[in-house]
């Protein structure tokens, strides 16, 4: 029977070679809970500010079609805010540790969520590009190591599949639509682009990744590679679109079939990380009027079950 | 175009569709504020299906009348709009938005079955299929009143503050719009004061289940559906802003 | 105190014959709110027949390397029983959700039934769920319709409602001299 630590960590680091899950209550190296809670809480807080750019457009959605389809996929952000923060709850850290980590500013999400939603065509600039991002780490993730996050990656990925076709098909339209539609979605690709490169992290040769996440299937896929796919993906189609990249420097290398970009703009990226987003103290302050609006709520329903046969209330 | 049974009927439907349209409107307002996570994720299930059912009865005021369902959303003026008040109020705290679900969604309980006894058969087949979706909005409203009725001496409070606010608004969901009468007589749908009857009891269990008081001797905010009430016009400015940067005839 | 509320599990049954199996969970403040939150969390697309719901407080949960590598559990032996529901986690394999329901044991603890269980249904488990029949709430086949049909009307949360394919094709088709380097 394995009892020394460097047996359990050996035996543990086997488990995940031969491509087991670690499940809740199995053995696992602290390094790794905290890894773990860390990077699935950030996903989790990143889906829940995410609802808020977008949300504050669904009053104005141009049509019936637009107001329901951008209501369902920033209900499905808010679904998959909730099946990370249940992953993290079975490593240990409950919902009222996470949501104080966000609300203090202690806890990170994807800066791209700080930047403002200027006008509707952001929402298919947002939903191709950004979504289209996501969809990337996303499905490397749905392969990690810990039971709980890969399957709420699983279904995350199923259920991301319209979000960024819903936002492809508003750019396609509005690419080829009224002189003032194609301006709309031109000015915000301008603003989203470097935003949605920026997602993908600092550079390989800056970025902090430890040799035990990729060991542990939790980071499979380097920053830089995954940027390169999403940008190769990306800029044809916009091109065929007649829409242009914001980015003078953009280059197409025959040689390795990659499109080049330009250099990102690293102080502004540290800056907004660090909370010097244009948006991130109205983001949080959105987040902590709803928190604190609730209290009563949550208090009223909590008393009321209190006091009747817990766990089984009658409608 | 099929033929109306009865001239009164397109207008009629109208009504319908914009009560639900407003308050789908209304109820989207929440997702990303709502009291919870899971509320958030339930609430915004509630306005899908509320603006799902609007366009099913815009599509039948389209088969009577030739206007498209985003033409009559998006490019009508206020004055122009036929809903009852109570889904034009704004958001309010969370005891006000579950009473103002609840009293609609009871009422759409009552009035649904006769709607579905229409004689007009597309009338008939929607309010069957709106039916199904309606009888969960009843569960979980009534549930969310109970337990904030009964829950602390603050969540009391704001119910009780928000039915004495909300119950004259909601008077107003059962007065006849004008020529109903004759749609009535027609069999295309269901009596008015044979449901208001009926609405009270159904609702009026539930409020008295969970601790609250019907303001006494209440009247119905308005009389007639012309009276949109000052809240409407700010609401549709904003709603119909990015549409009408372009012509009616624009796709999005 | 301002809470989270508590959680609890929910096992999702996709068609009627088959096995219900863990989804996630929901924080609920009781029982019925737990099985609409489970629904409105869970049930946004097809296909749902029934849903159950239970405090994750008491859920009796093992995996196969907690039991090799700890003491073997006693658990009262002789007490009066109750029933039981088990559910395992059989394969490896990449999948949505968690443990299936297998059936029902009769025990006088937790402990007990799992030992019953492994006898009944092997001991190949990754991961076993012990639940007390009481704790669990369920939808019912009368209130099915309400709760389960309203995924199927929403077909554009569904990826093929939407033909970016179709129209990337069509825009391309009208530039044959589009030059891409």
């Amino acid at each position: 029977m394995e009892t020394t630590d460097e047996a359990r960590q050996e035996a543990f680091e086997r488990r995940i070679a031969r491509g087991e899950k670690i499940e809740p209550g199995d053995w696992m190296p602290d390094a790794y809970r905290k890894q773990l809670i860390r990077i699935i809480s950030q996903h989790a807080h990143s889906e829940i500010v995410g609802m808020l750019p977008e949300g504050a457009w669904i009053t104005r959605a141009p049509n019936l079609r637009q107001k329901l389809v951008l209501l369902a996929k920033v209900q499905d952000e808010a679904g998959h805010g909730q099946y990370l923060y249940h992953a993290a709850e079975t490593l240990g850290a409950t919902r009222e540790e996470m949501i104080e980590a966000l609300l203090t500013g202690k806890a990170k999400y994807s800066s791209v969520f700080n930047y403002p939603s200027l006008a509707w065509a952001d929402m298919g600039i947002i939903g191709w590009l950004v979504d289209g991002a996501a969809i990337l780490n996303q499905s490397m993730l749905a392969r990690c190591s810990y039971g709980p996050y890969s399957r709420a990656m699983v279904r995350i990925c199923m259920e991301e599949g319209f979000h960024k076709k819903q936002g492809q098909e508003m750019v396609i339209r509005y690419a080829r639509g009224t002189p003032g539609q194609t301006a709309m979605v031109q000015d915000a690709l301008n603003r989203w682009w470097w935003p949605a490169l920026m997602m993908f992290g600092p550079h390989d040769s800056e970025s902090s990744n430890s040799a035990a996440l990729i060991r542990w299937k939790i980071k499979t896929r380097t920053n830089d590679e995954l940027r390169q796919e999403f940008v190769n993906e990306l800029v044809p189609d916009l091109h065929a679109l007649g829409l242009s990249v914001p980015d003078p420097a953009l280059r197409y290398n025959a040689e390795t079939s990659n499109w080049i970009t330009g250099e990102i703009d690293w102080d502004e990226f540290w800056r907004v990380v660090r909370g010097g987003g244009p948006c991130n103290k109205e983001r949080l302050a959105a987040r902590q009027q709803a928190h604190d609006d609730g209290q009563w709520v949550r208090e009223a329903l909590a008393a009321y079950a209190a006091r009747t046969d817990a766990g089984r209330s009658t409608a | 175009m099929i033929a109306p049974p009865h001239p009164a009927l397109a207008p009629q439907l109208l009504a319908l569709a914009d009560d639900e349209l407003i308050l789908g409107h209304r109820d989207s307002e929440w997702c990303g504020h709502a009291p919870i996570l899971e509320e958030d994720i339930a609430f915004a299930n509630l306005a899908q299906d509320e603006l799902g059912h609007a366009a099913l009865w815009y599509r039948l005021v389209e088969q009577l009348s030739q206007a498209r369902p985003d033409h009559l959303v998006f490019f009508r003026q206020a004055k122009h709009y036929r809903c009852a008040q109570l889904v034009t109020l704004p958001k309010g705290d969370w005891a006000y938005a579950m009473l103002r679900q609840f009293l609609f969604d009871a009422a759409e309980a009552v009035r649904l079955p006769g709607l579905a006894a229409s004689r007009y058969a597309p009338l008939a087949e929607t309010a069957a299929k709106i039916q199904t979706e309606e009888i969960y909005h009843l569960r979980h409203t009534r549930a969310w009143v109970r337990r904030l009725g009964l829950g602390t001496e603050e969540s009391h409070r704001r119910m009780q503050a928000a039915l004495d606010a909300l119950w004259p608004y909601a008077l107003q969901l059962f007065v006849p719009l004008t020529d109903e009468a004759a749609l009535t007589a027609a069999g295309l749908v269901p009596a008015a004061a044979a449901m208001q009857q009926e609405w009270e009891a159904l609702a009026g269990a539930t409020l008295h289940d969970a601790g609250l008081v019907i303001p006494a001797g209440a009247e119905a905010v308005a009389q007639d559906r012309r009276e949109i009430g000052p809240h409407l016009p700010g609401l549709l400015d904003e709603m119909q802003a990015v549409a009408r940067l372009e012509g009616p005839e624009v796709g999005w | 105190m301002d809470t989270q509320w508590p959680r609890f599990e929910v096992f999702e049954q996709a068609r009627p014959g088959q096995p219900h199996r863990n989804a996630g969970a929901v924080h609920a403040p009781d029982a019925e709110m737990a099985l609409q939150n489970a629904r409105d969390v869970f049930v946004r697309r097809p296909d749902c027949a029934s849903l159950w719901v239970a405090p994750e407080a008491a859920i009796y949960s093992r995996t196969a390397e907690e039991l090799t590598a700890g003491e073997a559990e006693a658990g009262d032996e002789h007490g009066p029983t109750q029933m039981y529901q088990v559910f395992q986690k059989q394969s490896q394999r990449q999948a949505e959700t968690f443990v299936n329901h297998l059936g029902s044991v009769e025990a006088s603890s937790p402990e007990a039934a799992l030992r019953q269980a492994a006898e009944q249904w092997g001991k190949g488990a990754w991961v076993w769920w012990i639940v007390p029949e009481s704790a669990i709430t369920r939808s019912t086949e009368a209130e099915a319709a309400s709760m389960f049909a309203p995924a199927l009307n929403k077909p554009y949360r569904q990826p093929n409602y939407y033909h970016v394919q179709t129209q990337m094709r069509a825009v391309r088709a009208h530039d044959p001299d589009e030059d891409e380097a």
